[in-house]
């Protein structure tokens, strides 16, 4: 009885290095709900996404897009919103999906897709985790593009091609056909995701950009479906957004 | 339609919160912004629910409302998403068509009659805001 207890004793390390040596070998499992994290009071700071990097566009894009700015900044100081594919309820596409106002993103993740579901829209993205990317002319271009995935450690890479120029950037900053967005999404806590985007685009863009958003898990969340069904907007002639309302029907 | 009150007020509804958390840096807006409503003012309005549209990308009290000499004029008052009521208590089962309720709105700088909802008195006194569950805001950057 002893030595089978010593036996037993011998082995316990080696069985202990096993379960814990095993979900090393395995990717984290980002499958759940995330809700936009948005810090407070005692929250740790380590947690809150890193303010976002300068945007620097090319010169030719600059200047429309400042001017775009201004338009649209004028107009809320009428008490005016400027066109905008939100409006319209033409979903955002690739990256904005990622972060709209305060609507959860839900992962589902398999060993050769993870799939990413924003409530908002009801947008739909799939990462592919088992073939390579394609050349980008090779791709047609849509709202959320081809996306690939590979597991560096604990965070998923990201790399995301055929964002067509319809699709609103994030920001609206202006993208060309030729933008590439790169994430490296990872669990800083059970509880805490973040999405490390990086948006390249040689024809739009001097520099790389680099924006995180950051994600607080919501247990047992269950995805509303969103279709914009009862849209009362509509945009006027000068571009000007405008509520259709039933008044003294 | 009758007007209870039409008053300037505090900038305090939950609507205007909802309104911050829709215009910060991090995430975009999802439809649109508030800027049609005037935020500044809080008009109460008491009626007759014609309908209570469940939807999205907004959801809708329509509501015929008596002034005080009987004429009724017709509301049109927009809430947030199903999604952001739920977090404020809010059911697609909440309202019915002939409930007599009173609802507090930030009107339309367009004269128009709609408004963006602050508040509603339920028929079974339950008072709901329109804004979402709040969190504070995040900690300022760390330098």
């Amino acid at each position: 009885m002893k030595l089978k207890m010593l036996r037993c004793a011998a082995l316990l390390p080696i069985t202990l290095a096993m379960v814990h040596a095993q979900p090393a070998s395995q990717p984290p499992d980002l499958t759940g709900v995330w809700g936009i994290y948005r810090g407070g009071p005692g929250a740790d700071p380590k947690f809150a996404a890193p303010a976002p990097g300068p945007i620097v566009l090319k010169p030719e894009y600059d200047k429309p897009y400042q001017e775009k700015r201004a338009r649209e900044s004028a107009a809320a100081q009428r008490g005016e919103q400027l066109d905008n594919s939100g409006a319209r309820c033409i979903p955002y596409g690739v990256p904005s999906m990622m972060a709209i106002a305060i609507y959860p993103v839900e992962f589902i993740q398999t060993s050769k897709q993870v799939t990413i579901i924003s409530e908002a829209f009801s947008e739909v993205r799939r990462v592919y985790l088992d073939r390579p990317q394609w050349k980008i002319e090779d791709v047609a271009p849509g709202y959320y593009g081809r996306s690939v995935g590979r597991w560096e450690g604990e965070t998923l890479v990201v790399d995301t091609v055929g964002i067509k120029p319809a699709a609103s950037g994030y920001r609206g900053i202006p993208h060309s056909p030729q933008m590439r967005v790169t994430e490296r999404i990872a669990k800083l806590s059970p509880e805490i995701l973040h999405d490390q985007i990086t948006v390249t685009d040689p024809v739009t863009l001097e520099q790389p950009w680099s924006f995180t958003f950051a994600y607080k898990r919501i247990p047992n969340y269950e995805m509303l479906e969103y279709v914009c069904e009862n849209n009362h907007e509509y945009i006027d002639d000068q571009g000007v957004t405008h509520l259709r309302l039933q008044d003294n029907k | 339609m009758r007007i209870l009150q039409a008053a300037r007020a505090k900038v305090c509804c939950a609507a205007l919160i909802a309104a911050g958390i829709f215009a910060a840096a991090g995430p975009v807006l999802a439809h649109h912004s508030f800027t049609m409503f005037d935020m500044t003012k809080r008009v109460t309005l008491a009626g007759t629910v014609t309908s209570f549209e469940w939807t999205n990308p907004h959801s809708y009290i329509e509501i015929d409302v008596p002034d005080e000499k009987g004429a009724v004029k017709h509301y049109s008052i927009e809430m947030g998403s199903p999604s952001i009521l739920m977090q404020s208590g809010w059911k697609f089962s909440s309202l019915h068509a002939g409930d007599k309720i009173t609802l507090i709105m930030n009107p339309m700088k367009s004269g128009q009659n709609g408004g963006f909802l602050s508040t509603a008195t339920l028929p079974d006194g339950k008072v709901l805001s329109n804004g979402p569950r709040q969190e504070p805001p995040p900690p300022p950057a760390q330098k």
